[in-house]
């Protein structure tokens, strides 16, 4: 169970005068730059919201440099915010992060693996960090390479591996720990048909109870993702929550019955209300 | 507590088995650091015994031999061999193909003699050519003996005593002993003791921090519930290894090196034993723990590998030029050498090779250096861990 609540944070602006200021505004998106008489700063989160019950899939859909990436970095405990709270289980993130950590299990946007470790091995490393026993890693290890499909492989070093192994490996990793809560940020970026189909199936069986009634979130700007997989989705744009619901909920709400038009609608709204925010 | 001893354990544990993975870079410098002790031993000792061949052959070449018959009688009696020098001698010379200083005699030398003028000899040699160089002195003393038995006949055939040339007689008393002087050859042997360490734990260091970065495994692994300072610390303590076994290997590589010397001067002058590898490990050791924690520190603000190999060349620049003080003899012994690391470490090592005994204040200054430094390095890498991750 994640619950986070006006979750706000800025950054400074990189850099000096206009080039710098261009600069951020590329690359933070719709993030908002506040000119005045002090620091420049870019707001890539302003105010999100939402909660993530167990045994639920939460989509946060958004498009690029909405702040979704910063919003799940500070659940990780990555970065800390300025202002709002976060609590997973109950536990409160900035007060106690690891608690938190070891109740979640996190497949970031880098997912970078040791190429020079078997996949094996890079499991293990995590669930040995988790505190897990060895033994018990070992056996985590094979028990998530069946359910990801990838026992051949754990044995081979990472450093071959295609975008849909890595990407396996990358979240049997983040899952070793077998977490109550899975934060899993665009996790079908650079994967084909097949592998996004299997990282789906594998997502709705960790949600039934068999599964573990997992929490689980995800980020996504793909509509079919969210269309296909999630129970709630929670639309972000400009560094805000701007709606939140079932797919059919804001069919309901925009009045539209194609999502990819409810889910402009949201955004083009939001789009307005950013202006708003440039202050 | 425990938990995080434990996390310092397993990260270190990981790092070193990345990096023993690693075998071709693992390969290459484990080679060159086992195989350097040999390898410096055996060019040294190559330059010394052909000196010393040198030295024993008794030749003198002459260009001009048939215009100097009481010369070369005079190098005859002194149980040299005299031979005519080949005829570009000078070009041979400055390639340095022909290695011995040539003695240039003018057409007219005997008449000149007999007439009781000087006649004006040249010794040639190019003191770019080492070798020709260092018998010139030899030669020099040979053909002032000559002169000395010219003056000394001539002054006997008019009854003067032969004191008179020589009111007062030099002899040399050198007082350094056998193994200072063997410093002034074996002393660049810590320099490269201590280059083996530095690029020991440079790959090591930037695996671990700006490697990490580049392959985007940083972030994830901050996503475990492990103290920051834990997986710093367990990073560190496998770069660190990883350059103290570099240390250890390279220091014992000159003992079996002591076996290819091929001169017995060196080989006295050399005295490289256990005792003499143990204390430049000891000395070594907190060195490798430093560099290993300034490198990441150095490592950690680059986002790529290459980007930190740019900007760790200071530090490997500073490494390899502070010893020059000493190499350069630049202004003797300060007692700062002691607080610069690399040159401390250099100064001590040199010590031990000269046989003199080290104090413990002396050694407990660089080991505090050392210490503060790994201490610094370590606590700028866990502040910097989490900014480095996000961006």
């Amino acid at each position: 169970m994640i619950e986070v609540r006006s979750l706000a944070k800025s950054f400074p602006v990189q850099g000096r005068g206009l080039a710098g200021w261009r600069r951020s505004r590329a690359s933070a998106g719709a993030a908002a730059v506040r000119a005045g008489d002090g620091e420049r700063r870019v707001h890539a989160v302003v105010d999100v919201g939402f909660d993530a019950p167990d045994g639920r899939i939460t989509g946060l859909l958004g498009p690029n440099g909405a702040g979704k990436t910063t919003t799940l970095r500070m659940l990780a405990a990555l970065i800390a915010p300025d202002a709002g709270t976060m609590r997973v289980d109950g536990i409160d993130v900035v007060a106690r992060p690891r608690d938190v950590l070891a109740r979640m299990g996190v497949l970031s946007d880098s997912r970078g693996l040791y190429p020079r470790l078997t996949a094996r091995e890079n499991i293990v490393y995590y669930g040995a960090l988790q505190g897990m026993a060895r033994d018990a890693a070992e056996a985590r290890a094979e028990e998530l390479a069946r359910m990801f499909e990838m026992a051949p492989l754990l044995d081979r070093r990472t450093a071959g591996f295609s975008q849909g192994e890595r990407m396996k490996t990358a979240l049997a990793r983040a899952l070793v720990h077998d977490p109550s809560n899975i934060v899993l940020d665009e996790p079908t970026n650079g994967l084909d048909v097949l592998a996004t189909r299997a990282l789906r199936e594998s997502l709705r069986w960790l949600r039934t109870p068999e599964g573990g009634s997992k929490c689980i979130v995800f980020s996504t700007h793909i509509m079919q993702e969210v269309e296909r997989l999630c129970d709630d989705v929670v639309v972000v744009a400009h560094g805000r929550t701007v709606a939140t619901g079932t797919v059919d909920e804001l069919l309901a709400k925009t009045d539209e019955r194609d999502f990819e038009e409810a889910f402009v609608k949201l955004a083009f709204a939001a789009e307005r209300d950013g202006a708003g925010a440039l202050s | 507590m425990r938990r995080s001893v434990a996390a310092v354990l397993i990260v270190l544990a990981k790092e070193l088995r990345d990096a023993l993975r690693d075998r071709r870079t693992l390969a290459a410098v484990l080679v060159s650091s086992v195989l350097m002790g040999p390898l410096v031993l055996l060019a040294i000792s190559g330059l010394v015994a052909s000196l010393e061949s040198r030295a024993e052959q008794r030749e003198v070449y002459l260009s001009g031999l048939a215009h100097a018959p009481t010369l070369r009688n005079y190098l005859e009696r002194q149980t040299y061999a005299v031979k005519e020098a080949p005829a570009d001698f000078e070009a041979q010379l400055r390639r340095s193909t022909f290695h011995d200083p040539v003695v240039l005699v003018p057409e007219d030398f005997e008449a000149a003699l007999v007439r009781g003028d000087v006649p004006v000899v040249e010794v040639v040699s190019d003191s770019a050519n080492q070798r020709s160089q260092a018998s010139t002195a030899r030669i020099e003393r040979l053909l002032g003996g000559f002169s000395r038995e010219r003056a000394l006949l001539s002054l006997a055939l008019r009854g003067v005593s032969a004191q008179i040339l020589e009111p007062m007689e030099i002899e040399d008393r050198d007082l350094a002993s056998t193994q200072t002087r063997a410093t002034r050859i074996t002393g660049m042997l810590p320099y490269f003791v201590m280059m083996a360490v530095l690029y020991g734990a440079l790959n090591a260091a930037l695996d671990t921090t700006a490697g990490e970065r580049e392959r985007g495994s940083l972030e994830p692994l901050l996503m475990n519930p492990a103290e920051r300072w834990a997986l710093v610390a367990g990073k560190w303590g496998a770069v660190a290894c990883v350059s103290m076994l570099i240390a250890v290997l390279s220091c014992l590589s000159f003992l079996p090196g002591q076996w290819v010397l091929r001169s017995d001067t060196l080989q006295a002058m050399f005295q490289y034993g256990p005792r003499e590898a143990g204390l430049f490990i000891l000395l070594l050791l907190p060195l490798a723990a430093a560099l290993a924690a300034v490198l990441m520190a150095v490592a950690i603000r680059s986002r790529t590998f290459k980007e930190a190999q740019a900007s760790s060349t200071i530090v490997v620049l500073a490494i390899s030029l502070l010893p020059l003080v000493n190499v350069f003899d630049l202004g003797g012994e300060a007692p700062w050498h002691l607080w610069a690391p690399a040159l401390a470490q250099n100064t001590l090592m040199t010590r031990v090779l000269k046989g003199e005994a080290l104090e413990w204040s002396q050694v407990a200054i660089p080991l505090g250096v050392c210490a503060v430094l790994t201490a610094a390095g370590v606590w700028y890498v866990s502040r910097q861990l989490h900014q480095a991750a996000v961006k």
